[in-house]
């Protein structure tokens, strides 16, 4: 039976066929998959998830693909723990880490949605795929491309971290920087998108794109024993991932796997580049376009795409949003790392950042459940943190050398 | 005269293939509602059941949004230049093509010259015959919209004629 209906507006609710297509023909809205949640019910357990692959395809039905996934048949099901010594820290007694720091293949949530992204852009007969891209999806797509035999072109900000535009080269991506913001990037791969028959994941393949980021909620909920956490703290850069993990809870509360969600969902964003949390504290439903400017460039985007349907999730949910500084980012960064011994890119020092803000501020309460949504790998990050952790202590090879140091340490 | 009302792509075969109209109105919101009682078509496209902008509609005032401004009841005046911009359709900078048709008196400037140097745009020649008398170039001219539409200004003052070429024609 088919469980993929059709293609519908966001806005006006017109429908489309399942085709590469991102945009209302109407009234210009973004178009979103429809599926047959009926159907969906009626043929999905949590035991029949529970014995399946430990990946993201676990939950194959509520994902727009028809056939088998055709690349990144391993991607997801990362850790998520529990963390008591970061918790001590922030003071409370509830919280967990999804940690996608450490997803499959490229380090970061990015290959969640690009694995849905080309998988679907082969069914369509795609050769050739493409993506504007902050640097974690550039790295996603040329490694998902690479392994399913397809060419990619990569357009990223010319002046993006060393360790992003390595991880995209050395698997054979034609990668072009532009001399311009991402959301110039943006505007040129939608120009580009128009004019050639490539599959631009974030762009006419979007719809479908963006599904992959239900995953993370899905085992978000899952492997907390089927009972989403009380708060959820979300990085926000184009503010797909805030609105589809949402969407995940509220679908897996539609077939009947979960009670009704109370989920509150926060956004968190750099001070440098926060579009969508100036909106929230504004009380304003539109989204006041940016000129980045922090130094976690992952999440600097000035026009955020999913802006509006970001805020409608941090309001409908009961959540919040709030942004802190290039220092505290760093800071953050290091708290993690030093409690919990994860080292998450500079997205990560938002999230757990903005954690620690909202819990002093008395608007997440210290004795609920907790989960900070961890969505990259600081390998990825050096330069952000690198006049910021020291250096090594340099010897001689000699024994009275280091006990040398150690005393002046005790000292 | 009136309100230059620059209409996106996607909407112009709703108003018979104009890049520009010339609008009447006081406020942004009458020269909307000028603007879908002239072109019942385009009422659909901007505006939703409750008669409200709709939400993936920017408009931009002399290239400032006007929700920065007082949205429909921002002030407009006469050489004031209205834009209507899909907020995710890209668009932006692209290639058109047209043939240029010079007056005898202008055939020996550098007309083409002066696009590229006054205007954020870059011209092509893809083909030509110049005389003395008659002159015309088929031009392939890639940029911003904006730049454009001034460059068309430019073309007019000087009596250049400017004719859109179809795609085919050339290659």
């Amino acid at each position: 039976m088919k469980i993929i209906k059709s293609l519908k507006c966001k806005e006006c609710g017109r429908e489309y066929e399942i085709k590469p297509f991102h945009v209302c023909e109407l009234c210009f809205g973004p178009l979103e998959v429809v599926y047959d949640y009926g159907v969906i019910k009626k043929g999905i357990s949590r035991r029949d998830i529970e014995k399946r692959p430990k990946t993201m395809w676990r939950y194959k039905e509520l994902l727009p693909i028809e056939s088998e996934p055709q690349v990144g048949k391993n991607v997801g099901f990362t850790p998520l723990i529990r963390a008591e010594r970061l918790g001590k820290v922030l003071g409370v007694s509830n919280l967990y880490i999804k940690n996608d720091a450490v997803n499959y293949p490229t380090l970061s949530f990015k290959d969640r949605v690009v694995s849905v992204a080309i998988s679907k852009a082969i069914e369509f007969g795609f050769k050739i795929v493409s993506c504007a891209s902050t640097g974690n999806l550039a790295n996603s797509v040329a490694a998902l491309a690479a392994e399913g035999g397809l060419e990619s072109y990569i357009f990223i900000p010319h002046d993006l971290e060393q360790g992003k535009i390595l991880s995209t080269l050395i698997y054979g991506a034609k990668l072009i920087g532009i001399k311009g913001s991402y959301d110039e990037v943006n505007r040129l791969c939608s120009e580009i998108a128009e004019n050639y028959r490539w599959a631009f994941v974030n762009i006419n393949i979007r719809p479908f794109y963006s599904e992959g980021s239900k995953t993370f909620g899905f085992e978000i909920v899952e492997q907390m024993g089927w009972k989403p956490p009380q708060h959820i703290i979300v990085p926000m850069a184009g503010g797909s991932l805030i609105t589809k993990i949402w969407k995940g809870l509220k679908e897996f509360e539609k077939i009947g796997l979960i009670d009704e969600v109370s989920t509150k969902i926060h956004g968190a964003q750099a001070s440098g580049s926060n579009p969508i949390v100036s909106a929230y504290k504004e009380g304003i439903d539109w989204i006041k376009p940016q000129r980045p400017k922090t130094i976690a460039k992952s999440l600097a985007i000035g026009n955020p795409a999913d802006g509006f349907y970001a805020l409608k999730t941090i309001r409908e949910s009961g959540g919040s949003a709030e942004d802190v500084s290039d220092e505290e980012i760093v800071e953050a960064m290091k708290l993690l790392a030093r409690t919990e011994g994860i080292f998450t890119e500079t997205a990560g020092g938002v999230t757990v950042g903005v954690t620690k803000k909202l819990i002093e501020q008395g608007i997440i309460p210290k004795d609920e459940t907790i989960l900070i949504a961890i969505t990259g790998n600081g390998l990825k990050t050096q330069e952000a943190v690198q006049n910021n952790v020291g250096e090594p202590l340099i010897i001689e090879p000699k024994f009275s050398d280091f006990e040398k140091i150690v005393r002046a340490k005790e000292n | 005269m009136g309100i230059r009302v620059r209409i996106p792509t996607p909407l112009k075969k709703l108003v018979g293939e104009q890049d520009v109209i010339l609008a009447n109105g006081k406020t942004v919101g009458e020269v909307i509602h000028w603007l879908t009682e002239t072109y019942p078509d385009l009422k659909d496209r901007l505006k939703d059941e409750q008669g409200e902008i709709r939400r993936f509609i920017n408009i931009y005032l002399n290239d400032e949004d006007i929700r920065f401004i007082k949205n429909l009841d921002t002030p407009v005046k006469e050489g004031d230049q209205i834009s209507i911009i899909p907020a995710i359709a890209g668009g932006g900078a692209k290639k058109r093509r047209v043939t240029l048709t010079f007056p005898p008196e202008r055939i020996q400037e550098p007309v083409i010259y002066n696009i590229g140097q006054r205007y954020k745009l870059i011209t092509n020649i893809r083909s030509a015959n110049v005389t003395e008398n008659v002159g015309w170039v088929n031009l392939e001219i890639e940029g911003e919209e904006e730049e454009y539409l001034k460059a068309l200004q430019y073309l007019k003052e000087i009596g250049v004629r400017v004719e859109p070429v179809e795609k085919d024609i050339i290659e």
